[in-house]
């Protein structure tokens, strides 16, 4: 099962930020692949929608960015910047208690 | 895991482009992206060409700039759109209204210096800042971003002081200085020695460079040193003081052929007349060079009066001239009426063309403070040999 984009969309942020916490640097292909491998590809995703959240998480001053290069290519690594290990740590907790509230909400037994 | 060769990757960064989007570092990081999944992906044997079309179809729903588009407005701010569009329609809007006012001011028609405030103030500080607040974010580095700001800094003084220029308004003069300077002194050096580090921009940013000086020398070359206007002004300081002395002089002749009839209605108003125009001019002298009188070594003192054009009227009821002003009119309203009265062969104190008609018409434009205080010392004279004239029949 592939959940839908909309699902993604408001927790893209947190997945990304909790990703760096756990891997230190990573690039924009390495995300999506690790995600995919987590999750046994059931959350994909695109690129259309990493990208523009990677540059605006780094424009918040959430990220850091160091760039090697490789030949004619240009590779961009984002870390935590201190404001986002911080920030990490908000949006996990939020992100806890949006789901609990949920199961209330939505009245989801767990098993 | 597929071998990418340098051309396919150029190939690959161009078709990024192609498609539309702009900012550099999204370029590199689907460039990047592109890459790892064709060499993950790709058998070692495969076709390039189709698995690419087929992974970058994958990375938008109708074009690729699609990417940008979203990465801006998560960037910028949610009105990101409202911005880009208000920009565009201030752009044209004030484009229009400086073609229509030029065109109007050319037939010489009313409206044309509204349409010209309007137009000239609506670019300069809508179009311009809105042009530099959605660009800014597109640009990666400082060195950039200063550029950017300096230009649109300097385009801007620029317009409101060429402006102001044509306005009659006051610090026209810095404002276009100011921005000649910011162009030439921080953002030539800047955008010159970062240009042309870059191979592919060196040609480009000689040949821009060249055209900004060439732009900016023609641009000064239309101001005035500031000897010229030295000694322009000296030449019509030096004007007026001739007229003065003049009138000076008849007045000393005056003393030869007025002996009585003091009384007359002729003699009040030339008397009225005189002591009006005389300390209107007073009052203008004082504004101008700090003093009721003009020295005639004013050069030494540096004393000069100026030639520019007023743009307002410098005798409205809160000016200390007014009530002068107000019975000089009145004065030569009735020496006119008098003057027609038959028996009594005077000319006329014509006011058609002076600073007079062009007060009461509100052409502000035509009237200098020179031309005012050499009107009246004309006028001044005219009566006097009217009444000479009177006394020798």
């Amino acid at each position: 099962m592939i959940y839908s984009s909309e699902l993604i969309k408001g927790t893209l942020k947190t997945i990304v930020l909790k990703l760096l916490a756990d891997n230190k640097k990573m690039y924009g292909y390495e995300i999506t692949q690790k995600v995919k491998e987590l999750t046994g590809d059931r959350i994909q995703i695109t690129e259309g929608a990493l990208y523009p959240s990677l540059h605006a998480l780094e424009n918040e001053g959430l990220l850091t960015t160091e760039t090697e290069f490789i030949g004619k290519r240009v590779r961009k690594y984002y870390s935590l910047s201190p404001s986002g290990k911080v920030k990490t740590r908000e949006k996990l907790n939020e992100f806890t208690e949006f789901m609990n509230t949920m199961k209330i909400l939505l009245d989801i037994r767990t098993a | 895991m597929y071998p990418l060769s340098e051309k396919q990757i150029d190939f690959i960064l161009n078709d990024i482009r192609a498609r539309g989007v702009e900012m550099e570092d999204l370029q590199y990081n689907l460039l990047d992206h592109i890459c790892c999944i064709i060499e993950q992906n790709l058998g070692e044997n495969g076709d390039f060409e189709a698995f690419y079309n087929k992974t970058i179809r994958s990375f938008y729903k109708k074009e690729l700039w699609e990417i940008e588009e979203e990465t801006i407005s998560l960037i910028i701010f949610k009105n990101y759109y409202t911005m880009k569009k208000i920009m565009l329609y201030s752009g044209i809007s004030s484009a229009a209204l400086v073609v229509a006012g030029i065109i109007l001011k050319f037939l010489h028609l009313p409206g044309a210096s509204a349409m010209l405030v309007l137009g000239v103030s609506l670019s300069s500080l809508i179009f311009l800042p809105m042009l530099f607040i959605l660009k800014i974010k597109e640009r990666q580095s400082s060195r950039d971003k200063l550029i950017l700001g300096l230009g649109t800094l300097s385009a801007m003084a620029l317009s409101l002081g060429i402006l102001f220029k044509v306005m009659h308004w006051p610090f026209a003069n810095i404002l276009g200085l100011s921005s000649v300077l910011i162009l030439v002194v921080l953002f030539l050096p800047i955008y010159f020695f970062t240009g042309i580090r870059n191979p592919d921009t060196k040609v480009n940013t000689i040949v821009s460079s060249m055209l900004l000086i060439i732009g900016c020398g023609l641009f000064m070359a239309l101001i005035r040193a500031p000897r010229g206007s030295l000694l322009l002004k000296i030449r019509d300081t030096q004007d007026y003081l001739n007229t003065q002395r003049i009138l000076e002089n008849e007045r000393k002749l005056k003393v030869h052929y007025t002996k009585t009839d003091t009384a007359s209605a002729l003699n009040t108003l030339t008397v009225k007349i005189d002591r009006n125009c005389e300390s209107i001019k007073a009052f203008i002298l004082q504004m101008q060079i700090g003093s009721g009188r003009l020295p005639a070594d004013f050069e030494k003192n540096e004393r000069y009066i100026e030639e520019g054009s007023l743009g307002y009227h410098p005798f409205l009821s809160d000016s200390p001239a007014y009530g002068d002003y107000q019975t000089l009119c009145q004065a030569i309203r009735e020496y006119n009426i008098l003057a027609g009265t038959s028996g009594i062969a005077l000319t006329k104190i014509q006011t058609t063309n002076t600073f007079i008609d062009h007060l009461e018409n509100s052409n502000f434009s035509l009237v200098t403070y020179l031309g005012i205080l050499n009107e009246l010392t004309q006028i001044q004279m005219l009566v006097l040999q009217n009444q000479g004239l009177q006394k020798a029949e």
